[in-house]
């Protein structure tokens, strides 16, 4: 116990003398810190940025619905989300199929995406239409906030309305309620019955920036680019009742899609159908590869920091032989000479740790609120970064730490 | 009686300059008791620094016996040798050796420090050593801040702070003119008379005269070993 109580103090005075070392060359810890400080600072935003990637995606998956699948008729692109070229052919009567024959499906939302103009006077707006029927609120999660969403008679009589994104909202109409207003889609006029509830944004992507119109009323009025049939659309979104059905669904798709279509054995089937949770997972990764590489680049400038505290320490190790010699005439042991130098580079270390880290963390919030992006600093990532840098310290103090600790008394002490 | 203090039989430390050995101590067989003071004089040169050195465990001997306290110093590790320099020796420097930036005060409290003592005892003793120097009105200066002589009353301070049974000087007056050398050789013969063994390289034979024993190098052997037959005492400073 007094053993233990010793060796704490011993450390205190460590700590002590490393104090007074650095003290009377500030100027130059400071610099030495410095570089320990970018460091720590570039790991912890790399980490915080890529933790924000990480639950911007997760957001958006979940702003997609869960136990959803999407079929696109485009050959499996392999990995990624589905790229919508090479279109081929799917239509509203494949997806009654589907809900008809698949088990587990509890509703299919065919849609028709295109890219349109809204003028309101004085004010326009390009953004993206999505021509759905009421089963893309129910699968996709979609409701108004204010009015209300399409309906079945929306859709059956290819009325003109529109439900409106918040951020197309505030383009056309600024701060006025639009539920009620008339909007000019691609010139064909257009009242507005609702406002979509709004979803924020994720990694630049505003969910709040697109419309929704009758799958009728697009086909009828807004398409530009040609379908192959009336009864085309973009995209199915499926939705399933649990994700075991969404499992055994999304194979059934596949197969069911493979014969209405009469793709022979050994062809590459023409339609991809991806789950939201397959999506999740591939973004996931993406994302993950995209943090490693962050945090490794960051990792870098640490280790630079890493070398510069070891360059440091050699010349303050190399200075101060005279001292090392003169303690060791004292009576400090090896052990004691190594401690001091150990600890005078983990002070330095730390200290640089621990300024990186604020400024890090104020950084986070800056861009936070700059960027609308989340870079969230936790707990984990804080204790990380200090427990990382005293590694730095020890690891790169430790040369010259063990060098000050073999030399001979009388040269050390014969040095100039 | 117990052992000598220090006893050493056919002491030897070579040098390989430029493949040519050199002789620095050659052969040296000596015995010093509790409570001896000694001067030892010699030519530049003549190994007077190299002995002291391996008898304070500073240097490590080429070959020969050295007994500190009884002991043999060649069956000890450097913790061994570290701990034997910090509790049974105290070295005071030509160069007085103060850390710079460091006042008096903690500088004296060095050796404590690697005693593994707390911070309010090493700060007393250390404050009593440096009253006992007449240095009680100087504790928190810096080096910078004292006198050639104050330095190495300081010093003094710091190679006492651990009671240690000898204080090894090599040259301790090679910096300080006449009166304040004087001064300093007064302080050693109260200590000495207080009981502590002294061991004083000196280059003044005036000075050696305020020993009780007078040993002479020359070529790393000793030449001439006797008392001092008209000792000169120091009015105590
Ligand atoms: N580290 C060393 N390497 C090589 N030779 C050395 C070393 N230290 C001392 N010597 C040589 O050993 C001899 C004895 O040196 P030492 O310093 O012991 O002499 P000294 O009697 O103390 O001289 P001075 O009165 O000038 O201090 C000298 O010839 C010196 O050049
Ligand atoms: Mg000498």
């Amino acid at each position: 116990m007094s053993k233990l109580l010793n060796s704490i103090a011993g450390w205190g005075v460590n700590i002590a003398i490393a104090m007074t070392a650095l003290r009377t060359n500030l100027m130059r810890s400071i610099l030495t810190t410095l570089g320990v400080m970018i460091g720590v600072f570039s790991v912890i935003l790399a980490v915080a940025v890529g933790n924000g990637a990480q639950v911007s995606v997760t957001q958006q998956i979940a702003t997609l619905g869960s136990n959803m699948a999407i079929v696109v008729p485009q050959p499996d692109s392999g990995s990624g989300p589905p790229r919508s070229t090479d279109r081929g052919r799917l239509t509203e009567r494949d997806g009654r199929a589907i809900l008809r024959q698949v088990s587990g499906v509890s509703a299919v939302a065919p849609q028709i995406r295109s890219s349109v103009q809204l003028v309101t006077p004085g004010r326009s707006a390009t953004t993206q239409a999505t021509g759905a029927t009421p089963e893309y609120g129910i699968v996709s999660n979609v409701a108004a906030s204010e009015g209300r969403f399409l309906t079945d008679g929306d859709v059956g009589a290819a009325a003109r309305v529109v439900v409106i994104g918040q951020t197309v909202a505030d383009k056309l109409f600024a701060d006025a309620n639009p539920v009620g207003e008339t909007v000019r889609i691609n010139r064909v006029p257009f009242k507005v019955i609702g406002l979509l509830e709004s979803k924020g944004s994720n990694l630049g992507n505003d969910n709040d920036d697109q419309i929704v119109v009758p799958i009728t009323t697009l086909r009828q009025r807004l398409q530009t680019t040609a379908m192959q049939g009336p009864d085309d659309v973009t995209l199915l979104f499926v939705g399933f009742e649990d994700e075991d059905s969404l499992l055994t669904g999304q194979r059934e798709i596949k197969r069911m899609l493979r014969d209405r279509y009469r793709v022979p054995k050994g062809r590459i089937s023409p339609f991809t159908v991806r789950t939201t949770t397959e999506i999740a997972e591939t973004t996931g990764q993406v994302t993950q590869i995209f943090q490693a590489v962050l945090v490794a680049i960051a990792s870098i400038s640490l280790l630079v920091g890493g070398i510069g505290i070891m360059n440091i320490m050699l010349v303050s190790v190399t200075e101060r032989t005279r001292e090392i010699g003169l303690r060791m005439a004292l009576g400090a042991k090896r052990s004691d000479i190594r401690n001091q130098f150990l600890v005078e580079a983990a002070v330095l270390c730390v200290i640089g740790g621990a300024i990186g880290l604020t400024l890090a963390i104020l950084a986070a919030a800056i861009f936070q609120q700059v960027a609308d992006f989340p870079a969230p600093v936790g707990l984990d990532t804080a204790l990380m970064s200090v427990a990382f840098s005293a590694i730095i310290g020890i690891v790169f103090g430790g040369y010259p730490a063990i060098r000050a600790s073999r030399l001979s008394p009388i040269e050390a002490l014969r040095s100039e | 009686m117990t052992a000598p203090l220090l006893e050493t039989h056919d002491l030897v430390k070579d040098y390989v300059i430029g493949g040519e050995v050199l002789h620095a101590v050659n052969g040296v067989s000596l015995t010093i008791k509790r409570g001896e003071f000694v001067a030892i004089m010699g030519a530049s040169g003549s190994g007077k620094s190299t002995f002291m050195n391996m008898i304070g465990c500073l240097d490590i001997p080429t070959s020969g016996t050295l007994l500190l306290d009884g002991i043999d110093t060649k069956t000890l590790d450097s913790d061994a040798l570290a701990e034997i320099r910090n509790r049974k020796i105290g070295f005071v420097f030509q160069q007085f050796n103060l850390l710079a930036r460091t006042s008096a005060l903690d500088n004296v409290a060095v050796p404590l420090i690697y005693a593994g003592l707390g911070y309010t005892e090493r700060r007393e003793r250390a404050q009593a050593k440096l009253e006992a120097m007449g240095l009680g009105n100087r504790l928190q200066n810096t080096p910078a801040k004292l006198s050639g002589g104050q330095q190495q009353r300081v010093a003094i301070a710091r190679a006492l702070v651990t009671d240690p049974l000898m204080l090894l000087a090599d040259e301790p007056t090679g910096a300080l003119d006449t009166q304040t050398s004087l001064d300093i050789m007064g302080i050693f013969q109260k200590l000495n008379d207080e009981g502590i063994t002294l061991i004083v390289v000196t280059h003044e034979p005036d000075i050696a005269e305020y020993a009780e024993r007078r040993i002479v190098f020359r070529d790393g052997r000793i030449i001439e070993d006797a008392a001092v037959k008209s000792r000169r005492r120091a009015v105590a400073g």
